[in-house]
């Protein structure tokens, strides 16, 4: 038995709630399981068999959202196959719980600490020149990759089955972390002399020098201290003060 | 320039409701980035400029910010649709288009919200545990469709909190508006200072948030690319 193209399609789409239930007992459980819906009913016509398959998917889950459409693509792979009389339940058990954790390594590395920090900040940098268009922009950029990940990751893993991890690796998506991350550093060294000299350029007289200055002394101080025990939020708000303060004062 | 009523409070709700689903609940798209939200924000309240900065300083502060594995990050969101909507209120009451200092009241305001709302979604997540309870003994009695129906239910309580807040908050907002008319004015100046002042913090969070191995060579690089830059700008005639 095999699931029709209309199926993984509303799986695929159901997958985008993965995360909607999230709670610290079953994590993505509850998003892994609505998302399978739809192909466990097609699978299983008999209800006992049924009840069993969607009780599996219940059990704790966790892993990044958008690489979780590999996951989802493979658990399809494996459930068609148990359906089959192929393979026993416990193998996509075993295949979510030995993915999950690599996987969200995968994609918190890629997606969350190194794409959306450059596209962010590339996007922060523009936003002086381009105003509106620089909402625009992040999120062309951004689910330009993200989309045609999530589609690739769901295909490749529904194809690929237990050699999912093989074709994930062929993808070499850790190399482009660190050139991201430096995107992303660049973009806010620059944005941050682009402010100083902007906003005291405004300024006459000692004000000019003062402020363009005195941000960039604000900015490598902040950089010094914010790895050791000084909350950001602290930070933001000392800044504050000292600047209302020379600018009321001086 | 549009003059703020309760129309834009619901607005402004809406508005924060349906990013923090988008943020966390269904497809995380970044529509609730802070630049994104805030400038769309800024936009629905008649000031896109007041998105654009706002948005721009918390898009910065909250750059290497990431929710891994069960652990929250500080909710982005939430600051910066309301900061952005505190400024566009500002920027309402004056008759005019917002300033930096408007700008800075809106960041100042708006930035306890971030690990606010990280204590609320950690609570609401707890809350959650009773549909998964309810998906478990539905799967036994054979019942699918209630199974279906409590990954959709679990997301209302998130639109309804983010969004009453985010509306909360524009209120006083609205309530506030005549305030920044009425601050003396080396106040207002010094509140002008300190938006670039913040945002350096901002930026410095962001250098830091890169965890690039060699994110002070690139920052400095580009600083200093960027104030040369700018020295021949300013050298040529041309303002930079």
């Amino acid at each position: 038995m095999r699931l029709t193209r209309a199926v993984r399609l509303q799986v695929f789409w159901r997958s985008l709630f993965l995360q909607a239930g999230f709670n610290p007992t079953g994590m993505q459980s509850l998003g892994l399981t609505y998302a399978l819906l739809p192909a466990l009913k097609a699978l299983y016509p008999e209800p006992r068999a049924h009840s069993e398959a969607v009780r599996r998917h219940l059990s704790t889950f966790n892993t990044h959202p958008y690489v979780a459409a590999a996951i989802v693509g493979g658990v399809l792979w494996h459930e068609e196959r148990i359906a089959r009389g192929e393979e026993l339940p416990a193998v996509v058990e075993h295949y979510k719980s030995s993915l999950q954790g690599p996987l969200a390594a995968l994609g918190d590395g890629f997606f969350w600490l190194s794409l959306r920090p450059a596209v962010g900040a590339l996007c922060a940098a523009t936003a002086p020149l381009l105003g509106v268009w620089a909402a625009l922009l992040l999120l062309v950029l951004y689910n330009t990759v993200h989309f045609w990940a999530r589609a690739r990751f769901f295909t490749l893993g529904y194809r690929s089955g237990p050699d999912l991890v093989g074709s994930l690796a062929r993808l070499r998506i850790p190399r482009w972390g660190e050139r991201l991350r430096a995107v992303a550093a660049a973009f806010a060294g620059g944005l941050t002399a682009w402010l100083a000299v902007a906003f005291g350029a405004n300024q006459d007289g000692v004000g000019a020098p003062l402020l363009a200055g005195g941000c960039l002394s604000v900015a490598v101080g902040a950089w010094a201290i914010s790895g050791r025990a000084w909350s950001p939020l602290i930070m933001l708000y000392c800044a504050a003060a000292l600047a209302i303060a020379a600018g009321s004062w001086l | 320039m549009l003059s703020f009523s309760w129309w834009h409070i619901l607005v402004a709700g809406i508005w924060g409701g349906l990013l923090s689903l988008e943020r966390r609940a269904f497809l995380q798209a970044m529509f609730s980035r802070p630049l994104v939200a805030a400038t769309f924000a800024g936009v629905l309240l008649g000031d896109a400029h007041a998105g654009v900065y706002v948005g721009l300083v918390f898009e910065l502060f909250y750059l290497g910010g990431a929710s891994l594995g069960g652990a929250h990050a500080d909710h982005e969101t939430l600051p910066a649709v309301a900061g952005a909507a505190f400024a566009a209120s500002l920027a309402d009451a004056s008759d005019g288009p917002s300033t930096a200092a408007m700008w800075s009241l809106g960041i100042l305001m708006a930035a306890p919200l971030g690990p606010l709302g990280r204590v609320i979604e950690n609570a609401l997540d707890r809350r959650a545990a009773r549909y998964l309870g309810a998906a478990l003994s539905s799967a036994d009695l054979g019942n699918f469709k209630r199974v279906s129906r409590q990954n959709l239910w679990a997301m209302w309580p998130h639109l309804v909190v983010f969004g009453a807040i985010t509306s909360a908050f524009t209120w006083l907002a609205w309530g506030l508006s005549g305030l920044e008319q009425h601050l003396p004015l080396q106040l207002a100046r010094g509140l002008a200072w300190a938006f670039p002042a913040m945002a350096s913090v901002a930026a410095a969070m962001a250098v830091r948030g890169s965890r690039s191995r060699r994110a002070v060579r690139w920052a400095g690089a580009a600083a200093a690319l960027t104030i040369a830059a700018s020295a021949v700008m300013s050298l040529t005639g041309a303002h930079p």
